[in-house]
Formats: C-alpha cells, sequence, structure tokens
C-alpha cells in the first residue's frame, strides 16, 4: 500500500520535475540570445560622445570658430518623473518648463535615456544645480561654439543651434563636414541608473576644422566702416564685399547691422540683424549697373569710349515715364563722360544700341539672376527677368540699372571680371578643408581682354573726372562706378526719395589687386547718394585691403590737386517722378559743386586740432560729436580735412600726432 | 538508548550533499551581495549552517518517539507561539512573521519552526490510527488541526509557508491511504475553493499569484521581479557568465538575489550546467530521504521522514517553478542556499529528524 502511494508520490514529483526542466532549457538554451539581448538592453545605455566642431579660422590662421570646452546639463527622461523634473529644472537652469517638458515627453516616446536639457550653464547654475537634492541631473563637460571675435564675420559664420547644429551661414551650408561623427559609448547602469561602467562602441570623429578665405583685419576694418557709415547716413543697412578679381577668394564681407552669434536669438533681436545684406538682400543698383551696359556696347557695338552720344539735354521721354539726369544740360557726351558723370540719358541711349538681346546675354554673362555658387545658404539670385518677360522701357531700365536686383557679392563679381580682364570667377569663401586647399572654379571668359582694360580706363575716369571723387586714394590708381538708386516703395508704387547709394571699385585700375563693393540701404538725401556715402568707405577698405595685400603703389603720394576741380560731378539717381505724373521734374540744384556750394554750407567745419594731445582731441570731438580716426603718437600734426574746412555729415577728421 | 548510537550510522551521503548544497548557496550569496549592505550575509550564513549542524545533533539525540510524544506540548506551543508573532511581531516588507530575540539581533521566524511540528503531528496522528486506511472523518480531524497554523500563518500574510504545511498533511494523508475517491473530491474541492479563497487575498496577493502567467501585464508592478529573474535565468544561457559576473544579479535588477531569487542569481552566473548539478544533488538528496523512509523502523518514523522530503521538494519545486515562471512568487525559500537563520536552522532539524529515524532504524 505504501509503496505504491510512494510510486504515486514519486509519479507526480517527476512530472513536476519534468516541467521545471523544461522551464530552464526553454529559458537558458532556447531563448538565451533573446534574453540576454534583453538583459542588456535594460542593462546598458548608449550615451552619444559628442564630435568636438571643427574650428573656423581666417585664411592667417586666426579663430573665427571654435569648440570650447563648457558644462552641459543631461538628464535620462526614462528614470525622472517628467512634471517634477521639469519644474525643477526650468526652476534651475531658466528654460520654459512647457517646452522642456515636451521635450522630455518626446525623448521618452522614442526611449532615448539620455537628454540634453542646457548647453553653456553659468557656474551659478551648475552650483545650483550641485545642491539639488535629486540624484538625476547630469553635468558634463562638453565641447561647445563659441566666436572669439563676438560679431566678426557674423553674417558669414552662421550660428549653431541648441544641439551644436549650424542654422545659419557657413555652420549651416558645411555642417556635415564640421560636425563630424559623434562616437558612441555604452554605459552598464544598474537598477537605479548609476552607471557602472562604460565600454567605448564607436570613436567620436571630430570635425573638419576650415580656413575661410576672409582675412580677419580686412573683415574688422570693413564692419568698422559700413557700420559707422550706416549710422552717420541714417541708413538700413549696407554691406561690404572685398574680393580678389583674380581668385575670386572674398577677404571681407560685412553686413550690417550685425548680432553675437554666441548669444542664442532673443525675442526683441532685430530680424535684420541676422540678414546677410551682402548676399541674402538683393537691391536695385542703379548706376553702378552702366558697367555692364557699356561693356557690352563696346563688345557688340562699334561704340568707342570717345564716340558722341546724344543725350537730349538730360531728358527723356519713354512711353510711359521721362528719365533725367541729375544735371541738365548734358548736349552730347563722350561715351566714357557718361560713365564718369553718370548720365542716365546716355547710359538709355547706349543700352538702345546695344539690343534686347544683347543686353540680356551680357547681364547673364555677368552673373546677375544667378546664385555666386558662394557656401551660404540663403543666398539670394537676385532677380532679372526672363527676356519674354519684358516690356517696353525694359531695354532702357535695365541700361541704367533698374528693374533688375542684385546683390552686393553679385556686383563684387561682376566687377572682378573687368577687373581681372574679362573673367567671371566665381567669388570663393573657403580656402581650406582640413589641411587640403579646397578646389577653385574655373573662370569663365566673359569679356575680351581689351574691352575689360578699356573699362577700367574709363571706370578710373570716374575717381578722376567723375562722381566717384571720394574714393581716390594716395599713392594708388583707382577705378570705379558710384550708384544711387532710388528706392521703390511697393506699397505706393512709386520710387521714393531714399536710396541705395553704391559704389563700385578696384585698386590699382591697370592692374586690380582687390575689388571692394559697398552698398548702404536707405540713405537720405545727395549725402545718401553712392559716390557721397559709399565712397569713403569704400577708399577706407581698399587701402586697408592694399596694405594688408602689401601692394606696391603706382601713383606719387600726392593725389593730383588739379583733378579736385574738375570733380564736381554728382553721382545721382534717375530722377524719376512715379510713373502716375509722368512730368513732373526735379529741379534740384547742384549744390554739390564745390567752390559755389561750399562756403554757403552752414554744416559744421573741421576744428583745428594742431598742437593739441591725443586725448585732448578725441574729448573736443566728443564733444562737437564729431568721429576722428588717430594716427601715430604725441601732439597732433597733421588733419585732413584742414582746419576750417566744412565737414559733410558723416565725414571723419583724420589726425596725424607726432612727437 | 543513546549508547546503542553510533555516529557511524549517520546519512553520511546526505549530510555531504546538504553540505556541498550550503556551500553553493554561500558561495552563491557571497557573489549576490559582494556591492551591497548586505555584503557580510555570507559568513554569517556560515555561523548559521554551523548552529544548523548543532541543531541537527540535538534532533537526533531525543528518540524520536519521545518527540512525537510531546506533539500536544509541542502543538499547543506553536499556535501559542504564532498569536505571539501577531502580537509582537516585527513587520518586514508588510508581513509579520518575525519574533525579535533580545541580545543576539536576531529575528526568529516561529513558521519555519511549526513545520517541524507539523510533521511531527501528522506521523503522530497517522501512526496512532493503525489501519491501513484513512478514513474521512479522521481526515477531517488532522485536517482541522492542522488548518489552525495554516490560518494563523495565512494571516501574517505568508502563503508560502501555509502551503508548506498543506504539502506535509497532503503527503501524509496520501501515503495513509486516503481513498481515491476522497482524493479526488479534496481535489475538486480545492479547485472549488480556491478562487473563493482568492477573493479573501489581498489585492497584490492575487496580482502576485496571477502574475506569473502573464508577467508583462504589469512590468514595472507584480510582475517585475518575475520578468527580471526569467531575464536572469535566460541570459545565463548554457554555461553562465561567471561568479560575480551575472550583470541582471550584479546590478541589481534582480531582486533578493541572495534570499528568495538566489536560484536565478546562481542560473545567471553558472548556466544551465551548473543548474543541472544543483538540481541533480536536490534530487539526491530527496531520493536518499525517501530510501530512509523506507528502511524506517516503523510507520511513525516513516511518516517523519516522508513529511520532510515532501517538505523539501515542495520548497525545491516552488522556488525553482518561481524562478522559471512556471509558479506564481509565493516567497518561499530554496533550502539549504537562500541566506537565512530560520530557514537554514528548521532544514537541518528536518535533517535532524531524518538521521533521529535512520539511526534508530535496527533497534526495535
Amino acid at each position: 500500500m505504501v509503496d505504491r502511494r510512494l510510486a504515486w508520490l514519486a509519479g507526480i514529483g517527476f512530472i513536476w520535475i519534468a516541467a521545471i526542466l523544461c522551464g530552464l532549457i526553454r529559458l537558458q538554451v532556447v531563448r538565451h540570445a533573446e534574453l540576454a539581448r534583453m538583459a542588456q538592453a535594460r542593462q546598458e545605455t548608449a550615451r552619444e560622445i559628442a564630435a568636438p566642431r571643427g574650428a573656423i579660422f581666417d585664411r592667417t590662421g586666426q579663430p573665427l570658430a571654435l569648440s570650447v570646452p563648457g558644462k552641459s546639463v543631461y538628464i535620462n527622461p526614462l528614470k525622472v518623473d517628467i512634471d517634477a523634473a521639469s519644474d525643477l529644472l526650468s526652476r534651475v537652469f531658466h528654460l520654459d518648463r512647457a517646452e522642456l517638458r515636451a521635450r522630455m515627453s518626446q525623448a521618452r516616446e522614442r526611449h532615448r535615456g539620455d537628454l540634453p536639457v542646457k548647453r553653456r550653464i553659468t557656474d551659478e547654475e551648475q552650483q545650483l544645480a550641485a545642491r539639488q537634492p535629486v540624484g538625476y541631473i547630469d553635468v558634463r563637460e562638453e565641447k561647445q561654439r563659441h566666436y572669439p571675435n563676438g560679431t566678426l564675420a557674423a553674417h558669414l559664420l552662421g550660428s549653431v543651434d541648441f544641439a551644436e547644429n549650424g542654422n545659419a551661414g557657413i555652420e549651416k551650408a558645411l555642417d556635415r563636414e564640421l560636425r563630424g561623427a559623434p562616437g558612441k559609448s555604452m554605459v552598464l547602469q544598474d537598477v537605479q541608473g548609476r552607471p557602472i561602467d562604460s565600454r567605448l562602441a564607436a570613436e567620436a570623429k571630430p570635425g573638419e576644422p576650415l580656413t575661410l578665405t576672409i582675412d580677419e583685419r580686412l573683415q574688422y576694418v570693413a564692419e568698422r566702416e559700413i557700420a559707422a557709415a550706416v549710422e552717420a547716413h541714417g541708413a538700413a543697412s549696407g554691406s561690404v564685399v572685398a574680393m580678389d578679381p583674380n581668385t575670386g577668394e572674398v577677404l571681407a564681407m560685412a553686413s550690417y547691422p550685425t548680432y553675437d552669434p554666441n548669444l542664442p536669438p532673443g525675442p526683441d533681436d532685430n530680424p535684420a540683424a541676422r540678414m546677410d545684406h551682402a548676399a541674402s538682400v538683393p537691391f536695385e543698383p542703379g548706376s553702378v549697373f552702366k558697367v555692364i551696359t557699356l561693356s557690352a556696347a563696346l563688345e557688340t557695338t562699334n561704340l568707342q569710349p570717345e564716340s558722341s552720344i546724344d543725350c537730349h539735354g538730360g531728358v527723356l521721354r519713354l512711353p510711359g515715364r521721362v528719365i533725367h539726369d541729375s544735371h541738365l544740360g548734358n548736349g552730347r557726351l563722350q561715351m566714357q563722360e557718361v560713365l564718369w558723370k553718370s548720365s542716365n540719358v546716355g547710359a538709355i541711349e547706349i543700352g538702345l544700341r546695344v539690343g534686347q538681346e544683347n543686353m540680356y546675354e551680357y547681364v547673364r554673362r555677368f552673373g546677375f539672376g544667378q546664385r555666386t555658387g558662394i557656401p551660404l545658404p540663403a543666398e539670394s539670385p537676385g532677380r532679372f527677368r526672363r527676356l519674354e518677360r519684358w516690356g517696353k522701357t525694359s531695354l532702357a531700365s535695365v541700361s541704367f540699372g533698374q528693374e533688375i536686383s542684385v546683390t552686393t557679392l553679385q556686383l563684387a563679381q561682376a566687377a572682378s571680371a573687368v577687373a581681372n580682364g574679362g573673367l567671371l570667377v566665381r567669388p570663393r569663401l573657403i580656402l581650406k578643408k582640413g589641411s587640403q586647399a579646397a578646389p577653385a572654379g574655373k573662370p569663365a571668359r566673359i569679356l575680351k581682354p581689351e574691352t575689360a582694360i578699356t573699362m577700367r580706363r574709363m571706370m578710373e575716369g570716374v575717381v578722376t573726372n567723375g562722381t566717384g571723387s571720394k574714393a581716390r586714394l594716395a599713392g594708388y590708381s583707382v577705378g570705379g562706378k558710384t550708384g544711387s538708386a532710388q528706392i521703390y516703395d511697393y506699397a505706393a508704387r512709386c520710387y521714393t526719395h531714399t536710396y541705395n547709394g553704391s559704389f563700385m571699385g578696384f585698386a590699382p585700375s591697370m592692374n586690380p589687386a582687390v575689388v571692394v563693393v559697398v552698398t548702404l540701404n536707405g540713405t537720405h538725401g545727395e549725402a545718401g547718394f553712392g559716390g557721397q556715402a559709399a565712397a569713403p568707405v569704400f577708399k577706407a577698405v581698399v587701402s586697408e585691403a592694399l596694405r594688408i595685400l602689401d601692394v606696391p603703389k603706382d601713383l606719387p603720394e600726392e593725389p593730383a590737386k588739379v583733378f579736385l576741380a574738375k570733380a564736381a560731378v554728382t553721382d545721382a539717381p534717375p530722377v524719376d517722378s512715379g510713373y502716375r505724373q509722368a512730368n513732373i521734374l526735379d529741379d534740384r540744384d547742384d549744390d554739390d559743386a564745390p567752390g559755389a556750394a561750399q562756403p554757403a554750407t552752414p554744416g559744421p567745419k573741421a576744428p583745428n586740432f594742431r598742437g593739441m594731445t591725443q586725448r585732448a582731441v578725441l574729448s573736443e570731438a566728443f564733444s562737437k560729436g564729431l568721429v576722428v580716426l588717430t594716427e601715430g603718437s604725441g601732439l597732433a600734426s597733421a588733419q585732413d580735412p584742414p582746419p576750417g574746412a566744412p565737414l559733410r555729415e558723416g565725414e571723419r577728421i583724420s589726425v596725424v600726432f607726432t612727437r | 538508548m543513546s549508547r546503542y548510537l553510533s555516529f557511524r550510522d549517520i546519512d553520511w551521503p546526505l549530510l555531504f550533499i546538504v553540505l556541498m548544497i550550503c556551500a553553493v548557496g554561500v558561495l552563491q550569496i557571497y557573489s549576490a551581495t559582494i556591492d551591497t549592505g548586505y555584503h557580510s550575509a555570507w559568513w554569517r550564513q556560515i555561523l548559521y549552517i554551523a548552529c544548523g549542524l548543532f541543531l541537527m545533533w540535538l534532533a537526533l539525540g531525543i528518540d524520536y518517539h519521545t518527540l512525537t510524544h510531546y506533539v500536544p506540548a509541542m502543538y499547543i506551543a506553536s499556535v501559542t507561539a504564532l498569536l505571539g508573532t501577531a502580537l509582537i511581531g516585527n513587520t518586514v516588507f508588510g508581513s509579520k512573521r518575525w519574533i525579535p530575540v533580545p541580545g543576539l539581533g536576531l529575528r526568529v521566524q516561529v513558521s519555519e519552526f511549526v513545520k517541524l511540528v507539523i510533521i511531527l503531528l501528522v506521523a503522530r496522528y497517522l501512526t496512532d490510527l493503525k489501519r491501513d486506511e484513512l478514513e474521512i472523518r479522521e481526515m477531517l480531524i488532522l485536517s482541522g488541526l492542522v488548518a489552525i497554523p495554516v490560518v494563523l500563518v495565512l494571516a501574517q500574510p505568508d502563503i508560502g509557508t501555509s502551503l508548506t504545511y498543506l504539502a506535509v498533511l497532503v503527503v501524509g494523508a496520501f501515503l495513509a491511504g486516503l481513498r481515491w475517491k476522497y482524493v479526488a473530491v479534496i481535489a475538486v474541492l480545492a479547485m472549488l475553493v480556491l478562487p473563493v479563497g482568492l477573493h479573501f487575498l489581498k489585492d497584490y496577493q492575487k496580482a502576485r499569484l496571477v502574475s506569473f502567467m502573464d508577467p508583462e501585464r504589469d512590468p514595472q508592478g507584480t510582475g517585475y521581479q518575475l520578468i527580471q529573474s526569467r531575464i536572469a535565468v535566460g541570459a545565463g544561457g548554457m554555461f553562465g557568465k561567471g561568479v560575480t559576473k551575472g550583470t541582471q544579479t550584479q546590478l541589481r535588477f534582480l531582486p533578493v538575489p541572495h534570499t528568495d531569487f538566489i536560484f536565478s542569481a546562481f542560473a545567471e552566473e553558472w548556466g544551465f550546467a551548473g543548474v543541472a548539478i544543483v538540481l541533480s544533488l536536490y534530487f539526491v538528496m530527496i531520493m536518499r530521504i525517501v530510501q530512509n523512509a523506507q528502511t524506517a523502523p516503523d510507520r511513525a518514523g516513516m511518516y517523519i521522514c516522508m513529511g520532510v522530503a515532501g517538505l523539501l521538494l515542495f520548497h525545491v519545486l516552488v522556488n525553482v517553478g518561481m524562478v522559471v515562471g512556471r509558479m506564481p512568487v509565493t516567497g518561499i525559500t530554496l533550502p539549504f542556499m537562500s541566506a537565512g537563520g530560520s530557514s537554514i536552522w528548521s532544514n537541518f532539524l528536518a535533517l535532524g529528524l531524518v538521521n533521529n529515524v535512520r539511526l534508530r532504524r535496527f533497534i526495535n
């Protein structure tokens, strides 16, 4: 009896044992791989090792953007109470609670165990975080983006966002190269999320350093000058591009107003400050565009610089509108004088001889209406209508720079073609990627060399004999063209009396080493004309460029005084009274003529600084609201303009000090 | 009488196997607690085992007939102690199981020792019947006697331990010749009573009992231990990860890896190979005890040995079944391996009872 019952018990026991053994085999042999993976997934979290972002240097090796060590805060959103944590973290790190909470719950949905809460925390925030009685605030050392020069070249460099990804400028355009590839480490965590051990799964690949064609010194001067000019002329914005016409290397590219890419964008920032006015904001060029018209004329018609052009006394009736020159009485002018004096009627006459097809062809050849291909994400191609869509007056308008919009950068590209003997060279910003030179594009011939040489000579005449007198340099010949385009008011559908004052030029004029284009948008009155407002900026930037490039002088030091008397021509915008009231004559006095106008000027006069100390000069200048550029040290020995000379608005006085 | 006894007659193979299991347990306790606040648990376990051997020696000194003679007194003492636990016991993890022993810093789990009394009670009662068959009336009386401590332990609450009492009762009654029809009736009644009984359980207990069937339903709550345990066992694979290398154990994903879930920790670090060896040791241990039951000089001895065998088998199967995910989590220890004095001591006392019977097999 007992034995039989024992056998029964043994049987039950065996079945039980068999069931358990089956379970063990199922777990340890059959499902081993799956469960081992599950164990790993629970115990290990992947942690990204941020790759340091590639640095950006100027052409001389000065750092423009660096990755520097800083402190960042991370949390594991899988292991925190989202509501409590977002409360606490938004308070400690001054973040928006709702936004942080959304980020945390999103990371949790994606099962991400590692979320950056804030980068670049301050020491105070770090100390406050250390005092919090919670264990999940993870402060880590990390490389972070820093722009050591603040606003310098801000529009070019762009900036990075929260996660160190480029969101503007070169940072965005070359983000892939700069970013490198993040590494991965697997961190073994215990059940409370404390890291126990880690192993490297993939090494971080640092981003590639970039060397730009920019020269930090020239960039600084360009930015300083354009900022001063914009402020002095009450303009809305301004831009400068300096470019080597032979290689296309952009030496400086400034835009004003500007911003500091180290700071995140704030809600009350001026949106214009983040716009790159040199490459992204097109405008109607006005008279500077006559260079294109005349280049086309030299190649497609039998016109020569000395050919006579009938200027109809400075008034031209076209269907629907009347074009005026700023100076009446231009009867017949030589073609070169049309450029020097910037006669709109003359330019139209020349344009009509060139013809629609040729005009269109040459404007396209000079690169207008197309992006230059510079590596900036927001570059504008400008606007240039296709030939089929041209109206009756389009040819006339384009001839003196209307019905087309261009960027300062495109103008620099076009001027370079004239300066280098007729080759269209694409502007370049990247000199080297890593240690490898970035390949240069192939230049395309767009003008015959003799055309380019003739154009250069005529443009030199603009500075010596025409509207560009303020661009004259001591010791260097300069070629250029002024432009003062009325800004079209799209709301009122007419041209206003605010201007785009521009200057496009190069030096030395017979073998140009540098092309500089200056644009001021939204200047007022005659002081805002290209020859008045933009030419001095050109002069300051081009002299710095020539100094930096160490270009030998090609003229005697003193500018020839004889020309001064003749430099009485104002570059004036096409005086257009709007298409509704087509016949109103703007009979402006030519009050820019020296001699006649100067004594009557009630404006400030240059004080006599001679013999004063630098401190005294600066304090007197400050009290009178004048801008002084000082040179040397000791006592003031020379100044320009001389004492008693009238000062135009925004003009600066340079004072030389000697001991 | 003791002059007839000889230590040579102790079941040395059985003791050797038990000590091997104890050694594996100590090693696993060491490995599982190495970096925790319990890191002294392994040498305490050695002390417990040494005390256990002493208790075993005490238990085999007193003739089991004498012991069964005093069953009524022991039974009353047990019930009193269980009531005392309910009054002055320490509450740990929500259940009142321990009576503090002043001066030693120990806590004694009374219900562990009551198991032995239940074994002796069943043996005594069934021996007194002197018949080959167990009538239903007697079965009910015996069940009533066992039910009192079962209810007291259930109320602590400690389902696992109370079930072990029932296991001893069932094994005894079955061997005593309970008729098949009653076995069937009891089985059917148990099936019917189970859902009703469930009704009286607390929610967490119900959840724990049910969750082993589908632990993923509440992976962070009641299913957590089971999921972690299954992962640990599975991650061990064929040959395990090595002592102190079991990540699931070392990173403390596995709960209580030195007590109730020591088998999971062992399976992770030693793999299926190690598990098979340990289970074989348990199998041999149970078989030796059953053999001692068969060679017992009388029915009392047989019931005592079979009670011990049934108790230990029940412990092993329920604990391992729980670890593997085939049984609900009932908080039952793995004999001779799980850390803890009360469990070790009651196991060694049970071993003492087996040897007590064995030493007297030729005397009658």
